[in-house]
């Protein structure tokens, strides 16, 4: 697979007025984002996330390092940023404009004219889903409303990569489920997507692959399923009395979700699926299912990011 | 042809952009309707009165009061619109989506600068056309020399706008480039003042006096001399359709563009590899 957004050894240090303030934002990072994919990114706040996503688009300049966009080091050129659709972080879009106005603007900057311009405002503002609006002052927008104006002016173009800082911030459930559909819709379409986000649960659901950031240090980049790893074996059990329970408990089960007697087994990692049925038959248990449980990706980055405060604090 | 339109087929969208944003101003509409206010307020409400007691020295003094209130109001509108624009845009974090398109900087620049200046020629032209019509009405003569006056008042915010832009592309808020401009404003029409303190300074041989010698020197070198480009005493006792007398207006053309593009290089320079 192709490489679309690389970066080799990518530094950041914000200078502080005085010696010692500098903010060492990003250490040696190296990126490697393919054709096609969703790519999450991810780190607590403050993690170097931002900090990133503006050196690609030129907003700031590295320290140090290299960026390569769709193979070209010069990513100030007019053919690679015409091939890039970005969200900022918490924007604001001139509120005396209509919608399209907005759009139509956006459109100017990418060079887009006359019956072009027109056909790209129209296929967005429907992409986004925003025809009821498009005539309505961005001053009476809401704010998923305006969060979809900003992801149309990130679409205007027809880009073929699109940097989207998270997305869905604020946003209610419905609203974010839609912009969840749409972005697997593009990805469909072929657009590359790097997100960063908080949401986890989101990006679990629609990501390909995902990178950690702790404090400006990649921590892990890797596919969903290699990084999500098959962990214990969970049973949904029935006719659970007390007495299994506490004879449970004393052979390493963890007893889960009770109600009335039934209850999620979670069993430990040397357990196999047949010393489960076993025990069940022993205990006398109806057993209903039985699964292998896959790590979350909040358990992940929960695991990383304390792994990571803590070796720190060993070193300070 | 499709070079030029690239280099300001880009720029002349974000000056309609930064036009339309920039008139909306709360504190622009307030400046100009107190000029507006000055100036139909000092030149019709007289009119209302008994026209026989008007003497020449009234209608002295209300052109004395409007061209010095359009040459005031003018240069805060200057002053503040110059100041605020790419700050504001800093400050709103629209400047991303704005500099993340194939935008170069420079076109950027340009266009900002385009719009500043739309703004600046349409207040200008409404606070010069209404005392324009108010001394037609008044002395039923064209008044031409005012229409000589306010282009070169033009040419004199543009290099107040110039600079004050420049300090405006290193600050990070409007604060700064509009102290800045306004500093500009005082002493480029006060030069005449530095060359006096530059002559009488180093009297004494004392530190201090050197000191405040040399720094006159040093501004009154650098500074435009803005009292060049105002023409007020001759509209004030001339004839309203005389032609401008004691200035060379190409050369004051020339004079305030040069300085306006040393101005907007700077800017560049600054906003060049600035992180945003
Ligand atoms: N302009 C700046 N000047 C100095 N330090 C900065 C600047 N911008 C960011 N930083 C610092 O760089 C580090 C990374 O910030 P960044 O905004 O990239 O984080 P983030 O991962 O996007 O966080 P969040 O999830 O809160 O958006 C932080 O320590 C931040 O304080
Ligand atoms: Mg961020």
């Amino acid at each position: 697979m192709t490489t679309v957004i690389r970066t080799t050894a990518l530094n950041k240090i914000y200078e502080g007025a005085f010696r010692g303030q500098d903010v060492h934002a990003l250490k040696d990072l190296d990126l490697d984002i393919r054709q096609g994919e969703i790519f999450g990114y991810l780190g607590p706040n403050g993690s170097g996330k931002t900090t990133t996503i503006k050196m690609l688009l030129g907003l700031l300049f590295p320290t140090s390092g290299k960026i390569e966009i769709l193979g070209s080091e010069s990513i100030d050129s007019a053919t690679v940023k015409r091939n890039i659709g970005y969200l900022p972080e918490g924007a604001y879009y001139p509120d005396f404009l209509r919608g399209e106005e907005i759009l139509a603007y956006y459109g100017k900057l990418y060079g887009l004219r006359g019956k072009e311009l027109k056909k790209r405002v129209d296929e967005t503002i429907e992409l986004v889903g925003m025809q009821h609006a498009r005539k309505r002052l961005l001053r009476g927008y809401s704010k998923g409303m305006r969060q979809r104006i900003g992801l149309a002016q990130a679409l205007i173009s027809d880009p073929k990569i699109l940097i989207l800082d998270e997305p869905t911030t604020g946003l209610d459930p419905i609203a974010r489920k839609e912009i969840r559909d749409l972005l697997l819709q593009l990805r469909e379409q072929g657009i590359t997507l790097l997100i960063s986000s908080h949401e986890l649960l989101e990006v679990e659901m629609i990501s390909d692959r995902v990178a950690i950031l702790f404090e400006g240090v990649l921590q892990k980049i890797g596919s969903m399923a290699e990084l999500l790893t098959q962990r214990e074996l969970s049973m949904t059990v029935d006719h659970l009395s007390e007495s299994s329970v506490s004879d449970l408990t004393d052979k390493g089960i963890q007893v889960e979700d009770r109600t009335g007697n039934r209850a999620v087994l979670r069993l430990p990692f040397h357990m196999s699926s047949y010393d489960g049925v076993e025990m069940c038959k022993a205990h006398s248990l109806n057993l209903l299912s039985i699964s292998p449980r896959r790590e979350t990706l909040e358990e992940l980055f929960v695991r990383i990011v304390s792994t990571a405060s803590k070796a720190r604090e060993v070193v300070q | 042809m499709t070079f030029l339109s690239s280099v300001f087929g880009g720029p002349w969208c974000i000056a309609v952009y930064t036009y339309r944003e920039g008139i909306r101003r709360k504190l622009l509409i307030g400046f100009l309707i107190l000029s507006l206010f000055v100036i139909f307020g000092s030149s019709f409400i007289s009119s209302f009165l008994d026209p026989s007691a008007e003497t020449d020295i009234d209608l002295k003094l209300i052109k004395d009061i409007c061209v010095t209130a359009i040459a005031i109001f003018g240069a805060l509108i200057t002053v503040y619109i110059s100041a605020s624009v790419v700050p504001a845009e800093m400050e709103t974090k629209v400047i991303y989506t704005v500099l993340s398109k194939p935008v170069r900087r420079v076109q950027y620049l340009l266009g900002k600068f385009q719009g500043i200046q739309l703004i600046i020629l349409v207040n200008l032209l409404l606070m010069g056309g209404l005392f324009f019509i108010a001394l037609y009405m008044r002395q039923g003569i064209m008044p031409t020399l005012l229409l000589w006056s306010i282009f070169l008042t033009y040419f004199e915010f543009l290099i107040i706008s110039a600079f004050t832009f420049a300090v405006s592309c290193a600050a990070t808020s409007p604060l700064v480039p509009t102290l800045g401009g306004l500093f500009i404003y005082i002493t480029a029409n006060l030069t005449e003042y530095l060359k006096d303190v530059e002559h009488r300074a180093g009297q004494t041989g004392q530190f201090f006096d050197n000191l405040i010698g040399k720094i006159a020197s040093a501004l009154y070198s650098i500074l435009p001399n803005l009292q060049n480009f105002s023409i007020k005493m001759q509209i004030v006792n001339g004839q309203p359709n005389d032609p401008p007398t004691d200035v060379l207006i190409p050369w004051l053309v020339l004079y305030s563009l040069v300085y306006a593009l040393a101005g907007f290089s700077c800017a560049y320079l600054v906003f060049r590899r600035k992180e945003v």
